[in-house]
């Protein structure tokens, strides 16, 4: 049965990374599958009031005070009214926030609970116990999650992240991980291309996998933003040894960042301007093109909750040598990848690994197109989080949702299926913390006051509906397998 | 879409070893699963049995809550989830076992909490060691050291400034001890380097020299019984403070892993400890290597005396300057108000004490957060700024010379003295206490009577100070709850910088 969904989060598009994509497939694959979804983020300079996306998704650009890399200023409540009215507009059923240092999202997700609307949560991100700004970040999330109905996690560690982080239940906690556009993501040898794709790809005619002698040369890319939680130190440690040690090989690496500075210097101290091309940073729709003129992807990163990026690269049918970080070990089978410690030393080594893989043709880079267009797609996203939808709303029921354990007796399974009253709500956020717990329920409390006085003083009536983008015919129906 | 025929079909999944952290072989599994539940930490367990750092799952938690919810059926309750749970397990034999992967389509619904694997790698405290009172009353020796001295250095100021003491009395006890400090140090220095070289030497010559030699195996192989000794006291004192001190070595271990650059290593580190002899001669720290390298080279000096005629002469430098400039550091702040004058040295010397290196030298400031320059200028600039307060050149001059002592050296030869000898280090710190002590009733009333009462007190509290904040520290250690899990970013390992 379709839904009615509002994406909430401070990143989309005209801004761009993984969180933004991912809000936008996902949007546009539930679009596909019936549902109605609307997307509310801030306004951006030069991209305010209403907008339609292809497909008729429908974007908010809510006027805000931006304080930090497009991150809107906490105010808890100011948001209130014009979601409500939104929400309103739009008979939104599902509140569904993206990332957790949006404080849009967390908003709209206090707010929501108050309106008495089932609320999700994705994280997108991994965060640590130990510093001061992490600890309140996780007070954050704390907040924002001890009332959510369900969250979503890009993997498996990000999951136990995010359960420790927010105390939740991890049976409330599912893991739906990212996915890749496989067809924008084709190796240049791809013979098998869908008819429908002409621009992007490359007219050359179906060729077999070219083999690698032991002497050919072979590229190594790397595209990242180059900060120190990516691991540009490591690559620039590492490159001159690689390149040393292996001859008839070079790198091009896109991306820019702080650490651009200390990556010349080291070209320059080593004399290697013509073995290294740096291409600073490209577009989204460029990366693929980047790819494609390499032969191993090399992702030094330090912390990743999913690494999109390495998926990308498998799928334009490159090696990935990756570090053993994060989520990113859930994300490839063995065949696709070498792992390396986050350490010189490792890193220098499972590359040169790799390249005598390669040079010995033992990998059979031609079919990881294939085999990665089986493994990740977002109308398989779209689908499993559509259960998350029927189990928050209450169309699968409790026991099938939840899992493995029915008729049992105890009582945190009533606590699973939130209910919206205002004390059992008090009493979850009351739970936060000794000071915390205090302080978040006068939030609730005011939120509910406010929701009172909004509903007296611009009653529901006097907002209009708004009418829906008129549904595509069945076709789309048809072409889900 | 279907896919093409000449596909492959994916290889079974293989279960990835999915952090590095892991260590599978280091606890036992009987251990792991006797741990109370990670999500709600409870920190004793952690103080108690720091070791146990390993998860239970999660189920076990639920079993946990709930005999915590109901403490009458808890029993009944329990037996009946454990075979709900065994249903689980059976039912997970059927379907094929959960992987804890993204890329495989698995049969389970996205929520399913796997109990063997959920949380598996979490450890909790990992690198506590629990602390124990003597050792850590012992390491506590080295703030009551700096603390003293910064009293005296006080004392004296007010003593020169309200002319109950004479400046060049002062300078010349403290250039006294300043010369018999240094005899003293440049003895240990050059055994030490001798006994290093000898060390490396022996290593060349001995064994193949196995890849797994740390510094501290690689400086006490060979028969030098009183220094291994010593450092046996070191290791022993320096369990409280210096945490840090493992890890470097191990990561020292590791720089040494080639075992030529091991005895490279070992000479550097003299080196290293040779540099900070007299503040403003690192010349003699970038030429000792090479010094030490040619040490069978014939010179007309040999390299020892060398290094002394340097520093003798850096000495030199160093006074001539000071003498030149107190002049102008005397007139430098004088058109300061007198209690912004107070004021600003105050907190001078407290963000002195505060951000002194009090490590025992071994971190080699990898593991310091502040530069250890930061607290030596701003006792140098605390004293500048007092300077101006005092009437003549030769005052601040005086004043000048006796804090680059108490400021400059004298730290140095604390660190090598600690490393030295555990009895001196004592003595030296009782000596401290005392003379501080004296040194407050001296100022505060005068007379030998203060004195003695003043360090009679002084001694009295600082013993209650040490012991109280030690016991403090030891009872907040069970409120101590580090999480790590592979959601941290990873430290990377690089041997060279560059930078």
């Amino acid at each position: 049965m379709p839904y009615n969904i509002a994406m909430v989060s401070d990143f989309f598009f005209p801004q761009s990374g993984g969180v933004e994509s991912h809000i936008y497939q996902l949007s546009s694959k539930l679009i596909d599958r019936g549902h109605k979804v609307i997307i509310i983020t801030h306004a951006y300079k030069g991209r305010t009031g209403v907008r339609y996306l292809t497909n008729g998704l429908k974007i908010y650009h809510v006027p805000f005070f931006v304080v930090y890399r497009e991150t809107t200023f906490p105010t808890v409540f100011s948001f209130f009214p014009i979601f409500r009215n939104i929400v309103i507009r739009e008979e939104i059923e599902i509140v569904h926030g993206h990332a957790s240092l949006s404080s849009f999202c967390g908003e709209a997700i206090l707010h929501a609970r108050t309106m008495g609307l089932r609320t999700v949560f994705t994280d997108h991100s991994l965060f640590g116990f130990a510093d001061a700004a992490s600890i309140l970040t996780n007070k954050l999330l704390k907040f924002t999650l001890s009332d959510v109905d369900h969250a979503i996690c890009v993997s498996h560690t990000c999951k136990e992240n995010t359960v420790l982080r927010a105390s939740l239940d991890p049976l409330m906690v599912s893991v739906i991980p990212n996915a890749v556009v496989a067809e924008n993501f084709c190796p240049l040898s791809h013979t098998t291309r869908a008819p429908d794709q002409g621009l992007g790809s490359p007219a050359d005619a179906p060729m077999s996998p070219r083999p690698i002698g032991p002497d050919d040369p072979i590229t190594i890319v790397v595209i990242s933003r180059l900060f120190y939680n990516k691991g540009t130190d490591l690559l620039i440690a590492s490159i001159p040894r690689i390149l040393a040690s292996n001859p008839n090989t070079r790198f091009i690496i896109a991306g820019s960042g702080p650490k651009a500075i200390d990556l010349e210097q080291m070209l320059e101290r080593n004399v290697l301007q013509d073995k290294v091309e740096l291409l600073g940073s490209v577009r989204h729709e460029e990366v693929r093109d980047v790819m494609v003129r390499g032969d191993i992807y090399l992702h030094p990163s330090l912390t990743e909750a999913f690494g999109t990026v390495i998926v990308e690269a498998a799928s334009c049918g490159l090696y990935v040598v990756c570090t053993r970080v994060g989520g990113i070990p859930e994300v490839l089978p063995q065949h696709m990848t070498t792992f390396a410690k986050p350490e010189e030393d490792d890193i220098v080594l499972a590359t040169s690994k790799a390249i005598a893989a390669l040079r010995s043709n033992k990998v059979r880079t031609d079919r990881f197109h294939d085999q990665v267009k089986m493994m990740y797609s977002w109308r398989d996203v779209a689908a499993r989080t559509e259960r998350v939808y029927e189990g928050v709303i209450g169309d699968i029921s409790p026991e099938e949702f939840y899992g493995y354990y029915p008729g049992q007796g105890w009582e945190a399974s009533g606590d699973r299926v939130r209910s919206f009253a205002l004390i059992d709500r008090l009493k979850r956020y009351y739970g936060c913390g000794v000071w915390a717990g205090k302080l978040f329920c006068l939030c609730v409390v005011i939120d509910f006051l406010i929701y009172v006085f909004l509903e007296m003083w611009f009653p529901r009536a006097n907002i209009d509906i708004a009418r829906s983008w008129p549904k595509k015919p069945s076709v789309s129906k048809s072409r889900v397998r | 879409m279907a896919s093409p025929p000449s596909l492959d079909p994916l290889p079974p999944p293989i279960p990835v070893d999915t952090h590095p952290n892991r260590a599978p072989g280091s606890k036992s599994p009987e251990l792991q699963r006797s741990l109370p539940d990670p999500n709600r930490l409870a920190p004793g367990d952690a103080y108690f049995a720091p070791s146990l750092s390993r998860a239970r799952s999660a189920p076990t938690n639920y079993e946990e809550s709930l005999r915590t919810l109901s403490v009458d059926n808890s029993a009944h309750i329990g037996s009946a989830l454990r075979k709900k749970l065994g249903g689980a397990g059976r039912r997970r034999k059927r379907k094929g076992a959960w992987k804890k992967l993204l890329w495989v389509k698995q049969s389970y619904p996205d929520n399913y909490t796997d109990t063997e694997t959920f949380l598996d790698h979490l450890q909790r405290n990992p690198r506590v060691r629990p602390y124990d009172f003597w050792p850590l009353v012992a390491d506590s020796t080295v703030i009551v050291q700096h603390v003293c001295s910064v009293v005296i250095f006080i004392c004296c100021f007010v003593g020169i400034v309200q002319d109950r003491v004479s400046p060049v009395s002062i300078v010349c006890w403290g250039s006294v001890g300043t010369a018999v400090g240094w005899i003293l140090w440049d003895n240990w220095i050059w055994k030490e380097h001798e006994e290093s070289m000898q060390s490396a030497v022996g290593i060349t010559g001995g064994d193949d020299g196995s890849s797994s030699t740390s510094f501290a195996s690689a400086v006490d192989t060979p028969a030098n019984d009183a220094q291994s000794g010593d450092t046996k006291t070191n290791a022993i004192h320096g369990l409280g403070l210096s945490m840090s001190g493992n890890e470097s070595k191990e990561q020292f271990a590791h720089r040494s892993a080639d075992f030529s650059e091991s005895i490279d290593a070992v000479v550097n580190l003299t080196a290293q400890s040779a540099v900070p002899s007299v503040p403003g001669t690192s010349d003699i720290g970038t030429t000792d290597p090479s010094i030490s390298q040619e040490t069978n080279g014939a010179s007309a000096l040999s390299p020892r005396n060398r290094q002394r005629l340097t520093t003798v002469k850096s000495a030199f430098l160093i006074y001539f300057s000071l003498l030149g400039l107190s002049p102008i550091l005397k007139s430098l702040t004088k058109s300061t108000a007198s209690d912004s004058i107070w004021a600003m040295s105050c907190w001078l010397l407290i963000m002195n004490i505060f951000s002194f290196d009090y490590g025992s030298g071994e971190g080699a400031g990898a593991t310091t957060k502040f530069p250890a320059s930061l607290s030596t200028n701003a006792a140098v600039m605390a004293s500048t700024v007092l300077a101006s307060r005092l009437p003549s050149t030769t005052h601040v001059f005086s004043l000048m010379l006796f804090s680059m002592e108490v400021f400059g050296l004298f730290p140095i030869f604390r660190r090598q003295l600690r490393q030295k000898s555990w009895t001196g280090h004592v003595l030296l710190t009782l000596t401290l206490v005392i003379v501080a002590g004296g040194a407050v009733g001296v100022t505060l009333s005068g007379g030998w009577a203060a004195a003695i009462i003043g360090s009679f007190l002084g001694s009295i509290l600082t013993a209650f100070v040490m012991g109280g904040c030690s016991w403090w520290l030891i009872s907040l250690q069970k409120y101590k709850n580090v999480v790590i899990g592979p959601w941290d970013p990873a430290r990377p390992i690089i041997r060279r910088h560059w930078n």
